[in-house]
């Protein structure tokens, strides 16, 4: 009996303990929703996450009594959290339920304090962190005066007091530990930290309770918590550098030493650069520059020039572009050059200024065969010269952006630039005459040096209206340059044609001494107003005025008071331009349709004395009207597809150099004279272009054309005497045309591996001058075709290879005979392997070829460059380099042009073979492995 | 009576302004830093990215506009046709349409020059929700957050604690608030709400008569990413220039 009822109460407490165990598989949670007055918070917002990684598994609101409820929700541990406008995010850690109902009863959250709510969330619009009942609120947008220490920024905080000797408290307790990005900054004072760190440093700062330091020793919490404020740092303030220096030695006395060093936070910039070489590297290449330029490298573009088309002259750019090398490969030279760039950038404000020096020594040895036809046959010129120059600039810039509000924004720049050069050239040529006799031969020995000055402002404003869309800007600005020179120049002339002794030699030994000034200043507006949605109507009005003044005093060379008047004259020019124009634009989703009209005016006066001071001997002054129409249309029809058609009638002003009635008789066998009555030239201007970019097969197309008819074209009349002198004089022409065409195709073979580019040019020309008073037309078919192929099978191994091929076939109506093809091909291929770690080898082969049939001439030039580089010390800091150029010690300079009524080609001498051996410590390490794509994001 | 009478337009307005708080439209403004976004590049060195910051760090940013319609019914998503200098491009494509009754989703996507119309069931995207709260447009919203483990994105979404609608901009959706605010990847692009227009919908979350693209389905086009994703890293170009990030 005792047993059966012992074994009785075992299964019923089993069975009991069963029924416990066994929860309901689904169950419901619900609760009703107060603040801590019990007051009913209708709406609030509940959710069920999941306590491991907070994710949200379901929700939904109380109901306006407070009330809330999830049915048949999975009988698992949850995280409750209850959100409501104005109060702390409420968190509960519920675990599975044994009964089918969770009833959580009132659950009451508490206010946000008002203080807190309004000046931290509302105010500052700064987010706030919540952990537990502690809150850790984030304050980066607490706004102190500039160079306001974190105690400053403190005070300004709800929640925490500072006294007057700096003591913290938060949320009513003392504070005991300020740390910085979580470490103890400056030993246990917490003041030493709030009173020394700059506020503008402080990207967040967080209060919170830590375990006292005597807890976080001994590991057994005494329950004392500590109020600890931790101060995060800016992650962009923290501050930078990086930079690089580069020694070179080789072959041949070839030295190179080169250097840049940038420090920057997240408002400024300071960058310094240097170079010194040997070996024709005129200025740093771009991805220098851009380093050494910062965030002002894209900011040249300023444009106040309003309004379609050309017109007038491009406003002055002036920068410190003079770093960039711009070697056109002929000769030796040696460099030497460097700068400071400061840039300053807040919300509103971009301040860029820089000091720039360069200088280049050039020697130049070069031979050129010209042959120029005539209506009865043809004569050469064969040349060798040889050439020394010198140049240097100092150049200082400032450019200023400013917002002024949210509406006006103001650009202003200004551009200071010094320089001075000379040059002493000797050359000897050859004329031979349609006999290839030797008909004469001159020795030239000119020298010239000139100092030059300038300095050039803009400004630039922009407002925008309340209406979107109208907007209207202003510009103006002025350009000062002055310079000064003397020519030295001797020759001595041999004929060897002429019968008479005393014809047979000729000698010239004159001085010339240069000054010229120059003012120009130029004004532009321009205002946009919306007509509709889809139509904006546009006007802008130009004007310049440019002044020139020229004075040209020629003297004899070896009697120095002895002045040629003939030779001499002072000169003063003044072009006024102004165009008013008006537009109507249409744009509807990527259709954009412009069509304008604008009238010009060009005053040109010009004033010749025989002196500065002197009587007026000649006056000249005309106006030149044109009405000017512009169209231009873009369709977008599909994404990555743009087609682009305009037209337009340009009208340019006769340049200076070619109205000064001064003579140039720096070659006594090509005198060149300036000519006052030069009329602007116009051109008509058709262009047309296609691209269409397939994303999905990578393939792209590209075709552009562009047409040109020009009137009053300003064209180089000649005219050759017996003695072979040739006289050249500006004149205007009408009938010239070219028309250019490219095709440009870009597609991948193997995806990723291997691209294909292909690209086919066409350019025509047709040319009229006068020689000896018969017209020439010279018409020139250039073809020209690429094919390029860039294959990288693996990470380690980068090859491009490329070909090329064009004829440019010249005809002259004076002289048909003398048509003839100019041809040149050429043959590249560049590989990079990385063929142990850290350890590259770069290799290019370039094979070019140049004929020519009428003059023989043929000559390839192969140019093979391989060079070895390693990646030494921690983070890849220091690059060793072995390099060999030209290894065949083939290269020279060759440049084949025909135009006009001539042809020539011209050889140059220039750095050849040479090996370097150059370190290059890098501050932030080398790249470890080989770029696909260059430097661009 | 008078009173009563009150009393009745009073409620009546009040469920009428509650009707409203979750129906409307907000304006987005959508700005994406390029530097950024390199952070996410894995191909470029530190160097890279340091230069590039240091020369295109404040000229780098492109901002766009764009609207959500929203209510309990569903949502529109799509850009706002601006032009303000006279000049206007093709706009991509991108109108995303949400349906809360049916679950179901019909997006119109240009990808890669073609025009998709992604259709399929609603997926409630997996959210985390933290503990932060901010300001967004004049709500107190929280936080929440996801990852795009195909785009390689962590999202940070703020949702209003008082704006009772699962609507959300771009593709996101199915919060316990509208959101108001994503930002993706620490920055690199962020997509605020400037305005908020509480109204009643009329016909704007209807679809136009006729929807031009090939019908694919939510995986292919994730697919679709992916594949564009990992070419692009291969090549070493960032992939979000000519796919949306």
């Amino acid at each position: 009996m005792n047993r059966i009822l012992v074994l009785l109460s075992v299964l019923l407490l089993l069975a009991i303990t069963q029924l416990y165990a066994q929860n309901p598989t689904r169950i419901s949670i619900k609760g009703i929703v107060q603040d801590t007055n019990s007051a009913v918070l209708a709406d609030a917002t509940v959710m069920l996450l999941s306590p491991s990684d907070s994710s949200l598994v379901n929700f939904g609101n109380a109901n306006e009594k407070g009330v809330f409820e999830f049915r048949n929700v999975k009988n698992i541990p949850y995280l409750l959290k209850i959100s409501y406008v104005g109060f702390l995010p409420y968190q509960q850690h519920l675990t599975p339920s044994p009964t089918a109902i969770n009833d959580l009863g009132f659950i009451k959250i508490k206010p946000i304090s008002q203080e807190l709510l309004e000046i931290v969330v509302k105010t500052a619009k700064a987010p706030l962190s919540i952990k537990g009942d502690t809150i850790e609120y984030n304050a980066a947008s607490f706004k102190v005066p500039p160079g306001s220490t974190v105690e400053d920024l403190l005070r300004k905080l709800p929640g925490i007091e500072v006294d007057g000797s700096g003591n913290i408290k938060a949320q009513g307790n003392d504070v005991k530990k300020v740390t910085v990005d979580g470490k103890t900054f400056f030993g246990d004072d917490p003041k030493a930290a709030t009173k020394n760190l700059g506020a503008e440093t402080i990207s967040k700062i967080q209060v919170f309770n830590r375990k006292s330091d005597q807890a976080t020793i001994t590991g057994v919490d005494d329950g004392s918590k500590e109020k600890t404020i931790n101060l995060e740092l800016k992650e962009n303030f923290k501050k930078g550098e990086f930079g690089k220096i580069t020694g070179a030695v080789g072959t041949s006395d070839r030295g190179v030493l080169r250097g840049n060093y940038n420090r920057f936070n997240k408002k400024e910039q300071f960058s310094v650069i240097g170079y010194a070489n040997n070996i024709n590297e005129t200025g740093v290449n771009w991805s220098d520059y851009g380093e050494f330029k910062g965030n002002n490298t894209f900011s040249s573009f300023d444009n106040g020039d309003f309004g379609f088309g050309s017109g007038g002259d491009a406003f002055f750019i002036g920068g410190d572009d003079d770093l960039l090398s711009s070697f056109n490969g002929k000769g030796f030279t040696n460099n030497l050059g460097g700068g400071v760039n400061y840039n300053y950038t807040n919300d509103k404000t971009k301040l860029s200024t820089s000091y720039v020096y360069n200088q280049t020594k050039l020697n130049l040895d070069q031979n050129q065969n010209k042959r120029t036809f005539l209506q009865n046959g043809s004569f050469s010129t064969l040349d060798t010269s040889s050439t020394v120059s010198f140049r240097a600039n100092h150049s200082i810039s400032g450019r200023w952006e400013q917002m002024l509000d949210s509406t006006n924004t103001l650009i202003t720049k200004a551009n200071l630039r010094f320089s001075n050069s000379n040059s002493a050239v000797g050359t000897r040529q050859e004329y031979i005459n349609n006999n290839d006799a030797l008909q004469n031969r001159i020795n030239l020995n000119n020298s010239s040096n000139l100092n030059a000055y300038n300095l050039n402002g803009t400004a630039i404003f922009r407002h925008k209206f309340k209406k979107t869309g109208r907007v209207f800007a202003a510009s103006s600005s002025f350009v000062r340059s002055t310079t000064d020179g003397t020519d030295n120049i001797r020759s001595l002339t041999q004929f060897f044609e002429a019968s008479n002794p005393n014809d047979q030699i000729r000698a010239i030994a004159q001085l010339n001494q240069n000054a010229n000034r120059t003012l120009t200043l130029k004004a532009g507006l321009n205002y946009l107003e919306p007509l509709s949605k889809r139509f904006f109507w546009e006007n802008f009005y130009n004007f310049s005025n440019n002044q020139q003044n020229v004075g040209r005093d020629a003297y004899n060379g070896l009697i120095e008071t002895q002045r040629y008047d003939s030779l001499s004259t002072y000169y003063e020019n003044q072009i006024t331009y102004n165009r008013f124009g008006t537009g109507l634009r249409f744009n509807k989703k990527g259709i954009n349709l412009s069509l304008g009209v604008a009238a010009l005016r060009y005053d040109l006066t010009g004033k010749v004395y025989p002196t500065e001071g002197g009587n007026l001997t000649t006056q000249i002054s005309k106006q030149y009207d044109a009405i000017v129409p512009n169209f231009t249309a873009t369709f977008n029809p599909q994404q990555s597809t743009y087609i682009r058609f305009g037209y337009g009638i340009n009208v340019n002003a006769p340049s200076i150099s070619a109205l000064q009635p001064v003579i140039q008789n720096t070659n006594p066998f090509y005198i060149t004279e300036g000519n006052q009555n030069l009329n602007p030239t116009k051109s008509h201007d058709v262009n047309l272009s296609i691209s269409r970019f397939n994303q999905s097969n990578f393939t792209s197309i590209n075709l552009w054309m562009n047409y040109n008819y020009y009137l009053n074209q300003v064209v180089y009349n000649q005219t050759v005497d017996a003695n072979l002198v040739t006289r050249t004089r500006p004149e205007n022409m009408s009938g010239a045309e070219s028309f250019r065409t490219n095709l440009y195709s870009s597609f991948p073979i193997i995806k990723t591996k291997w691209t294909t580019n292909l690209s086919v040019n066409y350019n025509l020309s047709n040319t009229p001058t006068l020689v000896n008073s018969v017209l020439n037309t010279t018409n020139s078919n250039a073809y020209s075709a690429n094919i390029g192929f860039s294959i990288t099978p693996s990470d380690k191994i980068f090859v491009t290879l490329g070909g090329n091929y064009s004829i440019n076939n010249i005809k002259y109506s004076i002289e048909t005979r003398q048509n003839q093809n100019i041809i040149s091909k050429g043959l590249n291929i560049d590989a990079k392997w990385s063929f142990i770690k850290k350890t590259f080898l770069e290799s290019s082969f370039n094979y070019t070829g140049y004929e020519n049939d009428r003059f023989n001439f043929s000559q390839n030039i192969p140019i093979l460059n391989i060079s070895v580089r390693r990646l030494l010390m921690k983070d890849n800091r220091l690059e060793a380099r072995l390099a060999a150029f030209d290894v065949f010690n083939k290269r020279q300079a060759i440049t084949q042009t025909g135009s006009q009524n001539f042809v020539t080609y011209q050889q140059a001498f220039t750095l050849a073979r040479y090996f370097m051996l150059s370190l290059t410590y890098n501050v932030r390490g080398h790249d470890a492995k080989l770029k696909k794509n260059g430097n661009m994001f | 009576m008078k009173k009563m009478t009150l009393i009745i337009l009073l409620l009546a307005f009040g469920v009428w302004a509650k009707a409203q708080k979750n129906e409307g439209e907000v304006t987005f403004k959508r700005t994406t830093s390029w530097t950024k976004m390199n952070d996410q590049m894995t191909f470029l060195s530190k160097q890279q990215k340091e230069k590039n910051a240091y020369m295109f760090g404040n000229i780098d940013i492109s901002t766009q506009t764009y609207t959500l319609f929203f209510s309990p019914k569903g949502s529109k998503y799509e850009e706002k046709e601006e032009n303000t200098n006279g000049y206007s491009w093709r706009k991509e494509q991108f109108v995303i349409y949400r349906d809360f009754e049916n679950e179901t989703l019909t997006d119109v996507i240009d990808f890669l020059g073609k025009t998709y119309i992604v259709e399929d069931s609603l997926e409630r995207p997996q959210w985390k929700i933290l503990n932060d709260i901010k300001d967004v447009a004049g709500h107190i919203c929280m936080k929440a957050q996801i990852k795009d483990p195909i785009k390689n994105q962590v999202i940070v979404a703020w949702f209003a604690q008082d704006i009772k609608a699962k609507a959300g901009p771009e593709r996101l959706w199915g919060l316990p608030g509208l959101i108001l605010e994503l930002d993706i990847n620490n920055g690199a692009c962020v997509i605020s709400a400037s305005k908020i227009e509480f109204k009643k919908l009329t016909t704007e979350l209807d679809f136009p008569k006729k929807l031009k693209g090939s019908k694919i389905k939510e995986v292919r086009y994730q697919q679709m990413i992916e594949k564009h994703v990992k070419d692009k890293f291969k090549e070493e170009v960032n992939p979000f220039w000519s796919i949306r990030y």
